[in-house]
């Protein structure tokens, strides 16, 4: 037994001093991760790159549930009836005349407010002027508050209908008659314990964005919007309604918010098992119907390239992989992105769980009737809400209707990708630290010499200054751009611009010479912080906006960790033209989406912009620079 | 003795078969309904009964400490009555409510007391006995044992005394110790009201809800009215006697009852009930009807007797049972008033909102709308919980869109004190003729200790409402007021009384209440961590080691030790 | 940056920081909970002004805990208004810079030396100092006076010195902790002695008097601020705070989350723990280096930036910036990427949790709670390595195959 002990002991400690072998182990551990780095950072790369393809695979995903218990959705008997659908039409009918007499968003703001206050709903309206550099928006929303009986009205849930439909360019009349009619309908009920908001926002977005920001009280300085007249209590909940077909086939569920918000998952799983049981309305996301479901339709709905055969596309875990791809894809579109999928997005700023529901054009079955019974049926499971929806049901992907990711399901994929870039900083850090000479052994007998590691100091102070000149830069660059002169006349000026983007660093070059002769090279040091930087970024984005975190590391981890001088001019060019290709392309190839970015940042303050300009650019600059600096 | 007590009531409860006891007895029962069709096509009922005991004096809290006089009541709630002596109050108002009273559309009510929640003010003598805490504490339990609602929680988080806006209602006795009279107010707007208050109110009335007007008062409908309250009133007039209000008020919408969207009511329509029989105790009970404008509207049966503005019904001699009723005839449909022509019932009306959605800090912003051609002052009150702490520096009036600061003259301020005591500010406003002034003040929400949340912490607390009360001047042409609001006469006690503004809710941040236990491990250790670290390296002493490759046993050399 | 000169790069932040405070930036941060604590947050002083204008009792109420000393130099003296609070904190930050120069250079036996810009510069762009500034948080001013103490301390004058710490412990308790060092320091030298230590010459006696003038400076401030306020009330209000903890607003310490989720039942042995953790530290680094008091100094700094009540970033903010004053250590520090890797975290974790949790309701506590613990770590760590470096210098430079390690 004791020698058993002893053994351990021994082979723990070793036999000489404890500190000694505690050193050589922890030497030997030093070298063997040391060794492995290398393949340890590709190991890494590659599991990082395969999860993120893994993710809409039919193997990951769990079915979504209810976690508020509160919630009980579909369990009541609705009384819509047709009633109220006649009522609706005669509202359309009234709405197609306006429409017919093109009239301007302050006559129908007026129309509809008057039909409110018709119905002994306190009604008002609001105007509002936004200024951004591009143009102007003016418009007039119309509001209504519906004071629930012995309701205290610190609570209040809001239902709208923007005038102009999200997806294509038709116009939300159905919507529209359908809040008409429902304020009419609720109005005859005294079992609401939170008062109703009902609005009629003019435009597509800015109509919400200037009555939210009203109604929360701040004042954008491009804004000029009437105060609102009708005092309500916290908003919890909206359900906005965008119906601009004539009839339609599918529920589709808009949830995105700006900034990579996401609502609470409760009332996506609230609103989709109403709308199947109680609306008797198949749910999808967004408007991607499922070509399973309509095989005729196949070519335009399946993502399935057609060089793929046959057998396989036949496969079902393709048809499902494909299916959950393309929802996938549209999601990190309008997150990564960190736009508003539509009015509801813009809700989520100030803690509204909110979502569009939206009625997928189709020849039929469902009309009025359906969209009022899932609507009463909703707003009764939001009645039961005693508490906010709290649950931590922020973080997930939606991969189809009925089934989502947990964050630790695809959180990982950009950690992974974030955590190979720190190391190969942390890699280059040390190997910035020492260097391999040869140095004469001061032995007597021979004359043999032999390669030993030497240290050296690091120009850790350069390294520095350079990220920040580069990052001050990004600052310039998006003050530059969001100019009212320059966003206006773009297409002209951002070639220019990139051909001086182009040009700077080079002119900037000789500034970096080798500062200290022992010390090791600048680019070394560069890549490292920079590595190092990216990772932090991208790691702490996660939580953020996990669309924009994963986008950014698939993009930059491969090309930041690769990144390194070179001896050979032609070398050098190719390299330098990828990286600023890389960097600056977007200005002279992606004007449109410079736009846009830019008015979403100066209409509803979505910080895509500023990220793209001040953490994205410089970045990859830096990495540009790696290139060039002298080995 | 007690026994001989026994014999009286019962003797007094044979009498009252047969003759009205008000005479005998110094106690006198009298009971109205008020009911008032309301603009937007609703009907107000207020009920109120009145019991007077003739030649009483609140008991003189010196006293507390000696034997009380015993207390011999016919009509006079009992329960009540040994509450007010016990703790010996001189005045008092209690009222519950539930649902926004709106002011634009329905003016002001019957009873001013319509604060979403719980209300509860009184007035106490000072006693070296007993001091007046000491008995506010023990009142507002015995009235929530009494009327089964959560008073008890109103404690001294959240009591105050206003005694610029909460006046005393009757006169202050003269007591023998002259001794001044203080008072007691909180608020509770959290408090929702139902049918296990209205049972213990009705036990309070002689008649309880079987008879009289009082049988009108039917759980089933008046619960799923718009708005419903029921509040107590005890005060002390100068040589009358102590007066107890019982009131009712409800706003009940026939429109959403009737099928086709008319506005016509009956008591039927509007209780599910008739009256069958009068409260024979009852001194008087009456039921007056308000007759709108519109001459259309034809009141059945045909009243006894008419004012020009009421029809009135005196239950003694009407023939039961009794279902009143209003049509307006040449209406097929109710059509709501739109807004903007119909004219201001109050003198203001006000706004009070909380803007902002971050859970660290906010702004309160207060609108009052002055609808007189006249100046107006007007009180306000906020009676904050320290739920909600005011920057009271960053107070900010705009008269019209220009910064007026002096219109508000702050009259006191209490800075609230975390977990212990509400702020209480009081101020007077100047409004101009036909103006709206906008106040707003920054917020600052506090952090509550985990314990301190309650159990639905995610919704947030329910803060109580401000109170504003006009005061106008007799010495203003009451002519150009009454033209403004569309009432005969502009009795100005009724302009100048309470406007309660609607509640707010705020939420503040919550901790997660499943961790202490982990929160207190992970901090403990990372603390733990560093402090021994640090130590670890203070303590230990350096040594130099040769480290070769191949794991012969190094040899060693401390390194000189640094002090002797 | 060696080649930059100080006479240039000093006035030229200045003037940038003094424009930037004009900006309209500083309306934003001031109710920032990583910027300001609620000892120094700056609409709680404005409030306390209005208060203590209106003739209300300003520490009746739970909002404001600055010291009385506030009170009477605002409300009489200095007004604040947009420009004189710019010029104020810009002022109080360039002080400290100087300051912070100063005591290099009497380090170095200097009268300027080359590294002048590179310290003052440390200083003056570290964003932990730089945004407090911005949000006016009156801990700048504790930092002020902190190094004024030290500067004088380490050129010997004595009397300003105890006055500069006597007005620091009258605006936050913790400057106490700093007084056995500097009193030491006053008798000892602020050369460095890392390398070369040796055992404590100064005698003890000399103490006596300087310790008296201290505590005669403090009692009179202390009786001052009671003659402003007119009451012993501030005493709870403010110091007490710092006991007590009855503010639970979060900030990037380990208090506030430990005290809101704390058992009502242990609240004060865990109160008294913690509080008196704080005082450990003092002795044992005083007598491991006593050899270099300034050293000590800068590591209290350190302790105080990572277990302090009521931190804001601007105390990290110090004891980062003082490194530059022992460059000697650098050479020896541990793991100095990392450390800095984990300050890069949780300098971008904090605003953003804090964000998530209270702005966005995405998050809980835990998230912002977890940010602080991972700067609680990087503040450790760096306290750590500086310990470490401190001690290592001794042994100096080893040749190859030998290893340094304690036992």
């Amino acid at each position: 037994m004791h020698a058993i002990r002893q053994r351990i002991r021994n082979v723990l400690r070793g036999n000489g001093d404890r500190n000694a072998t505690r050193l050589q182990r922890r030497r030997a551990l030093g070298t063997l991760i040391w060794s492995r780095l290398p393949e340890l950072r590709l190991l890494l790369l590659l599991v990082g790159f395969a999860w993120i393809l893994l993710i809409p695979s039919p193997l990951l995903g769990q079915s979504t549930f209810i976690d508020e218990n509160a919630l009980h959705p579909g369990q009541v008997n609705t009384y819509w009836n047709w009633g109220d659908v006649h009522q609706a039409d005669l509202y359309l009918a009234q709405l197609e005349q306006l429409r017919d007499q093109n009239a301007t968003s302050k006559q129908i703001a007026a129309h509809v407010s008057e039909e409110f206050r018709k119905l002994g709903i306190p009604s008002a309206t609001q105007d509002y002027v936004y200024q951004t550099s591009q143009e102007s928006y003016n418009g007039t929303n119309a509001y209504a508050v519906f004071s629930s009986p012995r309701g205290s009205g610190a609570e209040a849930t809001l239902i709208s209908a923007p005038w102009l439909s999200h997806t294509e360019d038709a116009l939300n009349l159905r919507g529209v008659a359908t809040v008409l009619a429902l304020a009419a309908f609720l109005k005859g009920y005294s079992l609401w314990a939170k008062d109703f908001i009902f609005v009629i926002s003019s435009g597509q977005l800015d109509g919400m964005q200037a009555f939210i920001t009203t109604y929360y009280g701040e004042e954008p300085s491009n804004l000029i919007a009437e105060p609102l007249t009708l005092p309500s209590g916290v908003i919890w909940v909206a359900l906005n309604i965008d119906y601009p077909g004539h009839s339609f086939s599918h529920l589709g569920i808009f949830f995105e918010g700006i900034n990579g918000r996401l609502p609470n998952q409760d009332l996506h799983n609230s609103v989709q098992l109403i709308s199947r049981h109680t609306g008797g309305v198949p749910v999808v996301l967004y408007d991607h119907l499922d070509p399973r479901d309509q095989p005729w339709r196949e070519a335009e709905l399946s993502i399935i390239p057609s060089w793929v055969p046959a057998s396989l596309k036949k496969m079902s875990f393709v048809q499902e992989y494909a299916y959950r791809a393309k929802n996938l894809v549209r999601h990190v579109g309008y997150q990564a992105r960190g736009k508003a999928s539509g009015v509801h997005g813009l809700l989520h700023r100030f803690r509204i769980d909110a979502i569009t529901l939206y009625a997928v054009p189709a020849t039929g079955p469902h009309g009025f009737h359906a969209i009022g019974r899932i609507m009463e049926s909703s707003l009764r499971t939001i009645n039961n809400l005693l508490e906010r929806l709290h649950a931590s049901f922020f973080f997930y992907l939606l991969v189809n209707a009925t089934t989502f990711l947990k964050i630790g399901f695809f959180l990982p994929a950009a950690i992974i990708l974030s955590v190979a870039m720190m190391f190969s900083g942390l890699y280059e850090w040390i190997n910035a630290a020492w260097y391999k000479t040869v140095v004469p052994r001061s032995e007597e007998k021979t004359e043999t010499t032999e390669l030993t590691w030497v240290e050296r100091p690091r120009p850790v102070l350069d390294a520095l200054l350079v990220i920040g000149a580069t990052h001050t830069a990004g600052v310039g660059l998006f003050y530059f751009i969001t100019l009212p002169a320059v966003v206006v006349n773009h297409r002209i000026i951002s070639p220019v611009l990139f051909i001086i983007s182009l040009l700077l660093p080079l002119a900037a070059l000789p500034l970096f010479k080798q500062t200290s002769p022992g010390a090791s090279p600048l680019w070394q040091v560069l890549k490292a912080f920079n590595l190092c930087l990216a990772s932090t970024v991208v790691s702490v984005t996660c939580v953020l906006n996990f669309s924009l975190a994963c986008t950014t590391a698939a993009t930059l981890s491969i090309p930041l960790i690769f990144s390194s001088p070179s001896t050979s001019l032609p070398l050098k060019v190719v390299k330098y033209a990828f990286y600023m290709l890389l960097g600056f392309g977007w200005m002279v190839f992606a004007t449109e989406e410079v736009r846009s970015a830019i008015w979403h940042w100066e209409l509803m303050g979505i910080w895509f912009a500023p990220f793209i300009c001040i953490v994205y650019t410089p970045l990859v600059l830096q990495a540009a620079l790696v290139s060039i600096l002298p080995l | 003795m007690l026994g001989g007590r026994y014999l009286k009531i019962g003797l007094i409860l044979n009498l009252c078969t047969t003759l009205t006891l008000g005479h005998i007895l110094n106690e006198d029962f009298h009971e109205t309904l008020d009911l008032r069709p309301l603009p937007d096509g609703r009907l107000l009922s207020a009920f109120s009964f009145t019991t007077l005991l003739k030649e009483a004096i609140p008991r003189d809290p010196e006293t507390l400490g000696s034997e009380d006089e015993t207390q011999h009541y016919t009509l006079f709630p009992l329960a009540l009555g040994q509450v007010l002596r016990e703790y010996a109050v001189t005045e008092l108002h209690m009222s519950l409510n539930a649902g926004k009273w709106d002011y634009d559309r329905w003016g002001y009510p019957e009873d001013p007391g319509v604060g979403t929640g719980a209300e509860l003010w009184a007035y106490m003598g000072d006693s070296s006995a007993v001091s007046v805490d000491a008995r506010w504490r023990g009142l507002r339990n015995a009235l929530a044992g009494l009327f089964c609602a959560s008073l008890g929680s109103l404690d001294d988080q959240r009591t105050t005394s206003p005694s610029l806006t909460f006046r005393p209602e009757g006169s202050f006795p003269q007591w023998t110790s002259a001794s001044n009279h203080q008072l007691r107010h909180a608020t509770l707007p959290s408090e929702n009201v139902c049918t296990e208050n209205l049972t213990p109110f009705l036990k309070l009335l002689p008649c309880k809800g079987l008879s009289g007007i009082a049988s009108l008062l039917n759980p089933h409908r008046l619960f799923d009215s718009d708005w419903h309250g029921l509040s107590v009133h005890v005060r002390y007039l100068r040589d009358h006697g102590v007066e107890v209000r019982l009131n009712f008020q409800a706003v009940s919408d026939p429109v959403r009852y009737s099928v086709h969207g008319k506005r016509d009511w009956s008591l039927s329509s509007v209780f599910d009930r008739t009256i069958h029989s009068s409260c024979r105790v009852a001194s008087s009970s009456m039921i007056r009807v308000a007759r709108p404008t519109e001459k259309t509207a034809v009141v059945s049966p045909e009243p006894p007797s008419k004012s020009e503005d009421y029809a009135i019904f005196d239950l003694s001699d009407t023939a039961t049972p009794l279902d009143i009723s209003m049509q307006w005839q040449d209406e097929s449909k109710f059509i709501y008033p739109l807004a903007s022509s119909s004219s201001p019932l109050t003198p203001i009306s006000v706004q009070r909102t909380l803007k902002g959605s971050i859970q660290s800090q906010g702004r309160l912003s207060v609108v009052i709308t002055n609808h007189l051609p006249i100046t107006i002052q007007t009180s306000y009150l906020e009676t904050m919980p320290w739920l909600l702490q005011f920057y009271l520096h960053s107070l900010r009036t705009y008269h019209n869109g220009i910064s007026r600061d002096d219109l508000v003259s702050i009259v006191s301020y209490t800075p609230p004190v975390p977990h212990l005591r509400p702020t209480l500010f009081q101020a007077v406003l100047t409004l101009p003729p036909k103006g709206t002034l906008h106040l707003s003040m920054d917020v600052m929400k506090p952090f509550l200790r985990y314990t301190e949340h309650p159990p639905d912490a995610e919704r947030g607390w329910n803060l109580p409402p401000a109170v504003f009360v006009p005061l106008i001047s007799n010495t203003t042409s009451s002519s150009k007021v009454a033209s403004e609001l569309n009432v005969a006469d502009v009795d100005f006690r009724r302009l100048s009384r309470r406007i309660y503004t609607p509640v707010l809710l705020v939420d503040l941040a919550t901790p997660d209440f499943s961790m202490p236990y982990n929160v207190i491990i992970m901090s403990c250790t990372l603390i733990a961590l560093i402090f021994g670290s640090v130590f670890n390296l203070l303590t230990r002493k350096f040594v130099v080691v040769r480290v070769n490759q191949d794991s012969k046993p190094a040899t060693r050399s401390p390194v000189p030790e640094l002090k002797n | 940056m060696d080649n930059f000169k100080f006479e240039v790069v000093f006035p030229a932040l200045i003037l940038g920081r003094f424009l930037l405070a004009l900006a309209p930036l500083p309306d934003s941060l001031k109710h920032d909970h990583q910027l300001t604590s609620p000892l120094t947050a700056y609409p709680r002083l404005q409030e306390g002004l209005y208060l203590f204008s209106q003739g209300i009792d300003p520490y009746s109420g739970g909002i404001f805990r600055h010291s009385p000393l506030y009170l009477a130099i605002f409300s009489t003296a200095i007004p604040l208004t947009k420009l004189t609070t710019a010029f104020l904190w810009t002022a109080s930050d360039a002080v400290s810079a100087w300051a912070l120069v100063r005591i290099w250079r009497a380090r170095q036996r200097l009268s300027s030396s080359s590294r002048d810009a590179l310290i003052a510069t440390l200083y003056l762009i570290n964003p932990y100092t730089f945004l407090p500034t911005l949000a006016l948080s009156s801990s700048t001013f504790e930092n002020t006076l902190l190094l004024l103490s030290v500067m004088f301390a380490s050129e010997g004058q004595t009397s300003p010195s105890l006055l500069a710490l006597a007005f620091l412990s009258q605006l936050s308790l913790h400057g106490m902790l700093l007084l056995v060092p500097v009193l030491l320091l006053l008798i000892t030298d602020p050369i460095s002695h890392l390398a070369a230590p040796r055992p404590f010459s100064a005698s003890f006696k000399t103490l006596a008097f300087p310790a008296g003038e201290f505590f005669v400076y403090f009692s009179v401030l202390t009786f001052v601020s009671t003659l402003v306020c007119g009451s012993w009330a501030w005493v709870e209000q403010s110091w007490g705070a710092m006991v007590l903890l009855p503010d639970l607003t979060p900030n990037v310490g380990l208090w506030w989350y430990f005290f809101t989720e704390m058992f009502d039942h242990f609240r004060p042995f865990f109160l008294m723990v913690f509080s008196v953790h704080l005082l450990i530290y003092v002795l044992p680094l005083c007598i491991k280096f006593q050899h270099d008091m300034l050293y000590v100094v800068f590591l209290m700094a350190g302790v105080l930036a990572t277990f302090k009540p009521y931190p804001t970033l601007s105390d990290p903010g110090l004891f980062l910036s003082m490194i530059s004053l022992f460059p000697e250590t650098y050479p020896h520090l541990r793991h100095p990427l990392v450390t800095a890797l984990l300050h890069l975290h949780s300098a971008l974790l904090l605003p953003l949790f804090h964000h998530l949790w209270l702005s966005q309701g995405t998050g809980n506590a835990n998230f912002f709670y977890a940010s602080t613990l991972v700067f609680g770590m990087s503040n450790g760590a760096a306290l750590l390595d500086s310990v470490w470096s401190g001690l290592r210098v001794a042994v100096g430079r080893v040749p190859d195959g030998l290893e340094v390690v304690q036992e």
